[in-house]
């Protein structure tokens, strides 16, 4: 059976002018090759600069790969043409790190949350509005937030905004670019519920991508570690974490912070 | 040193550019010099039809640029119509007067407008830098024109000031401190009208940039060192000011530049100005092409070494740029 | 935080201002190109309200300027002829706006004249003519920063937008323009123009030019915005929802630079305005008969004005509360910016 996605020796390098002068070819994909099964999570850990971020615009088709293949439903997306490349922008959809910047600070919660729709225009003006209170629905805001700037809701809620506009226009793929990083640890537990619940009820397939393993534990049931561009490691989320065969995985892992109660000074009594 | 020469040959290809850009404009000018002469009855036609050869006016364009590049690498930048002598040495003693307004003038507007703009810093947000700002709000809302033609009304009136010129008829005959004295005066005020122009500006930027620079916190730890204020203001807060404060004075040299044009005109001072003036209502294609590159020059040599005094003085661009 | 808005405020000063100066027929006591050749270079006219005898008028008054014993350009007031000020006057006719006739004016007199600010070599009322000239100077400083700021926008969005040699070769030039001091390219550019136009192609030809000038550094200012806006998550979001880079310029990227421009347009008016003035003082620009803030100061030029008739300066002034209120705008556009910097602003976006 074709798997949901899957990535094979993805490649993607950029050029760079330096101060000199000159020009020095960077890789941020190195040969990236893994697959997703439909309805799963896949958690993509590693430090900043392994590569991640990139990994996720070239999936959401965002950039595009200096070479290799990504088949997403039986199809490669990279050998598309721009317009079938615009048919499955719908079905994959990215989640960006941060609310305050993923949200035009000019707009209020309604224009933001249409645009997709309005991009696509598919529905109807009554239709749009439905949906709009619907997608505000699922992801916990009330629809009198509408008239709102970005910039009048707390963090949390700017993140379920974003989370609702990706939802715009049924997705079967999220990919979820550090989407907890930016928020409160609070925060981030309703957060991730909110996600997994979304996962149950929608049936979608995520992308989870974060430096946080701790958080990768928790959600996810695939994991695929990355360094500088390549993957060093992967395989079902438990067994990595319990057993680590990479270096820079036992690193990751040892960077959590946990809480020892041995390790604590004794309470004065 | 691969930057100063990257950087010569910037501008130096700056300069090739703006003269192909003001030959180009040529192509545009309706009318020259001689279509006066041709409407002039008692010149014969044929006559001027051999001087409109004999300065090139019929060839190509690039064959035109082609023989005053080659005029220019012998030192003579074309020819002049109205003046019939090459443009060289029209523009050099021209040129000469205008840098001395100006070099004058950029000397005294900083000498003022650095220590003054520091001075106000210190005291940001207090009384007298208030009153400053208030005091270079109003001069900086007084439009250049009615600066220079305000002294120059004054100058008359009062009749302490020459009304115009550089020298004074009896010159030559000054002895040497005499002579210095009378272009001392006549300079007064033209000097005056660009200083008192450009100073507002000067002035607010450099408060803007030193106050930045007061309130980083490496300020307040060496304040916490105990450095005495002078040490502090003028080797840790003005080094720290310098890359916009060069920046600055990049810009105000060609601020400078234009605001002599029009002091120069109105106080019939003989430099670069006048001339172009002169030589735009005549059509005198090269004078004017001469003028303006000359201007050229000047701002961009005046980049060049606030370019180079930026390398010299800031060194994050020396790393960035040298060291790899 | 500050409620109040300064920036309104000016905007408020700014607008009575233009105000007046578009109503220039309703302001103005005297038609600005009628002549009185038998007064000419009359000094400006004192308004009383007490007379000569220590009577107190209610309606303000001049006395009429007759010329001194033994000369012959030098006048004192005749106080055996009062001329009372008329409000609302009925005058010389003019279009309102440019198509409402009328022919009345704010004030006015019978008869002899009253000359607020005297008269210049052809005995026109320098007061009617420095109205009727702010139209000309403000327009053609207004229309050539509209022309500028535009210019400024398309390239600088093309270069921050599209990129690559694109970017290169836009900022090239962009430099090309930035080497020549400004007020040199100006007449440059005129030079190479007709000289002698009729006043109305001469206002468009110098509205060109001065607009032709100073897009450079505006463009700077909006390919910097752009490119960084190009970066933006939400941009990239919306790039994933399939839009257009026109959309994209259009609804996202442009809206950026909104403040940019309306700074710059308030930096870039009164210099323009002074560029007119320049250009038409010169005589490269608005030429005779029109009006102008410019060509009222051309005979300046002259030493024997200079020396007698210092009252022809006056127009210079006439710029002032323009360009302080356009100064005021400017800064409380930038505190609005960028209100927790210390007026941090680059030379370029500042001039």
């Amino acid at each position: 059976m074709q798997p949901f996605l899957k990535v094979e020796k993805l490649v993607k390098g950029y050029e760079r002018k330096n101060v000199a002068g000159t020009r020095e070819k960077l890789f941020a994909l190195d040969g990236v090759s893994f697959a997703v099964a439909q309805g799963t999570t896949l958690a993509v850990v590693g430090e900043s600069g392994s590569g991640k971020t990139t990994l996720g615009f070239c999936i959401s088709c965002l950039e595009i790969p200096t070479s290799g293949n990504i088949w997403f439903e039986g199809r490669d997306i990279v050998a598309l043409a721009e317009a079938e490349r615009r048919q499955v922008r719908p079905r994959i959809q990215l989640i960006f790190q941060d609310p305050s910047n993923s949200l035009n600070p000019r707009w209020s919660v309604q224009e933001i949350l249409l645009e997709p729709l309005t991009l696509q225009g598919n529905l109807e003006r009554e239709e749009t509005q439905q949906r709009a209170a619907t997608l505000m629905a699922q992801v916990g805001l009330s629809s009198d937030m509408f008239q709102r700037l970005p910039a009048q809701l707390s963090g949390g809620q700017r993140q379920r905004l974003a989370i609702a506009r990706a939802l715009a226009l049924e997705p079967k793929l999220l990919i979820l670019d550090e989407v907890l990083s930016a928020l409160d640890c609070s925060v981030q537990a309703q957060i991730a519920n909110l996600l997994m619940e979304l996962q149950r009820t929608l049936g979608m397939t995520y992308l989870f991508i974060t430096h946080d393993l701790a958080m990768a534990a928790h959600l996810a049931d695939e994991m695929v570690v990355m360094n500088r561009g390549r993957v060093v490691e992967q395989g079902p989320a438990q067994k990595v974490l319990r057993h680590p065969t990479e270096e820079i995985t036992k690193q990751l892992l040892a960077a959590v912070p946990s809480l020892d109660s041995a390790a604590l000074p004794p309470l004065e009594s | 040193m691969p930057f100063f020469f990257r950087r010569l040959s910037h501008a130096f290809f700056l300069l090739v550019g703006v003269s192909v850009l003001a030959f180009l404009f040529t192509t545009l000018a309706p009318g020259n010099y001689f279509d006066e002469m041709r409407l002039n009855p008692q010149i014969a036609p044929e006559t001027v039809a051999a001087l409109r050869a004999q300065y090139q006016l019929d060839r190509p364009l690039p064959v035109r640029y082609a023989s005053w590049l080659n005029s220019l690498l012998h030192g003579q930048m074309g020819f002049s119509f109205a003046y019939n002598s090459p443009v060289a040495p029209l523009l050099f003693l021209r040129a000469r007067n205008t840098l001395l307004l100006t070099i004058t003038a950029t000397l005294i507007a900083w000498g003022i407008a650095l220590p003054l703009g520091v001075w106000s810093a210190e005291r940001f947000g207090r009384l007298p830098d208030r009153l400053l700002s208030w005091a270079t709000a109003a001069l900086l809302v007084i439009p250049d024109l009615a600066l220079a033609l305000g002294l120059l009304v004054f100058a008359v009136r009062t009749d302490r000031f020459p009304s115009g010129g550089m020298t004074s008829l009896d010159f030559e005959s000054l002895p040497a401190v005499g002579k210095l004295r009378d272009l001392a005066l006549h300079m007064t005020l033209p000097v005056a009208a660009l200083v008192l122009s450009a100073l507002p500006l000067l002035i607010r930027h450099v408060r803007a940039a030193v106050a930045e620079v007061l309130n980083a916190p490496f300020m307040l730890a060496a304040r916490g060192h105990g450095i005495p204020r002078r040490t502090l203001l003028y080797r840790y807060a003005l080094r720290a000011a310098a890359n916009p404060l060069i920046s600055l004075f990049g810009f105000s040299i060609g601020a400078l530049l234009s605001g002599s044009l029009l002091v120069e005109v109105v106080m019939s001072w003989p430099g670069l100005g006048p001339l172009l003036l002169e030589s735009i209502l005549s059509r005198d294609l090269y004078v004017v092409i001469g003028g303006v590159l000359f201007s050229t020059l000047f701002l961009v040599s005046g980049n060049f070494v606030a370019d180079i005094l930026l390398y010299w003085a800031d060194p994050r661009i020396r790393t960035e740029s040298g060291a790899r | 935080m500050r409620t109040h808005h300064p920036f309104a405020k000016w905007l408020i000063i700014l607008g009575a201002l233009h105000a007046i100066v578009v109503c220039a027929g309703f302001f103005a006591p005297y038609d600005p190109i009628e002549q009185d050749r038998k007064n000419p270079y009359l000094p400006p006219m004192q308004l009383h309200l007490m007379d000569a005898q220590g009577h107190l008028h209610l309606r303000p008054f001049a006395y009429a300027l007759k010329l001194r014993e033994g000369t012959f350009d030098q006048y004192e007031q005749d106080t055996s002829q009062l001329v009372p000020m008329r409000f609302f006057n009925s005058g010389a006719g003019y279009r309102l706006l440019g198509f409402l006739p009328s022919r009345i004016h704010l004030f006015g007199s019978v008869g002899t004249r009253i000359c607020l600010l005297g008269t210049d070599g052809y005995g026109r009322d320098q007061f009617s003519r420095l109205l009727y000239g702010g139209q000309i100077s403000l327009l053609a400083g207004i229309l050539g920063a509209a022309c500028t700021l535009s210019i400024g926008l398309c390239v600088g969005a093309a270069a921050g937008y599209f990129g690559g040699w694109k970017d290169d070769a836009l900022m090239r030039v962009a430099e090309l323009f930035l080497a020549l001091p400004w007020l040199y390219l100006l007449f440059a550019l005129r030079a190479f123009l007709p000289l002698s136009v009729s006043p109305l192609k001469a206002f468009f030809l110098i509205v060109a030019v001065i607009g032709a000038v100073g897009w450079a550094r505006p463009a700077r200012l909006v390919r910097g915005i752009v490119l960084s806006a190009k970066e933006r998550d939400f941009v990239r979001a919306a790039r994933g929802f399939g839009a257009s880079d026109s959309y994209l310029l259009r609804r996202h990227i442009l809206p950026e630079t909104s403040s940019v421009l309306l700074t710059q347009a308030a930096i870039l008016i009164p210099q323009y305005v002074l560029a007119e003035m320049t250009l038409s003082f010169l005589g490269l620009g608005v030429p005779e008969p029109a009006p102008s803030w410019g060509n009222l100061l051309s005979n300046l030029q002259q030493y024997s004005v200079l020396v007698s008739y210092w009252w022809m300066y006056l127009p210079a002034l006439a710029m002032v509360p323009f360009f302080l209120g356009y100064l005021g705008l400017a800064s409380s556009l930038q505190e609005r910016r960028e209100p927790y910097k210390i007026e941090r602003r680059s030379p370029e976006s500042l001039a």
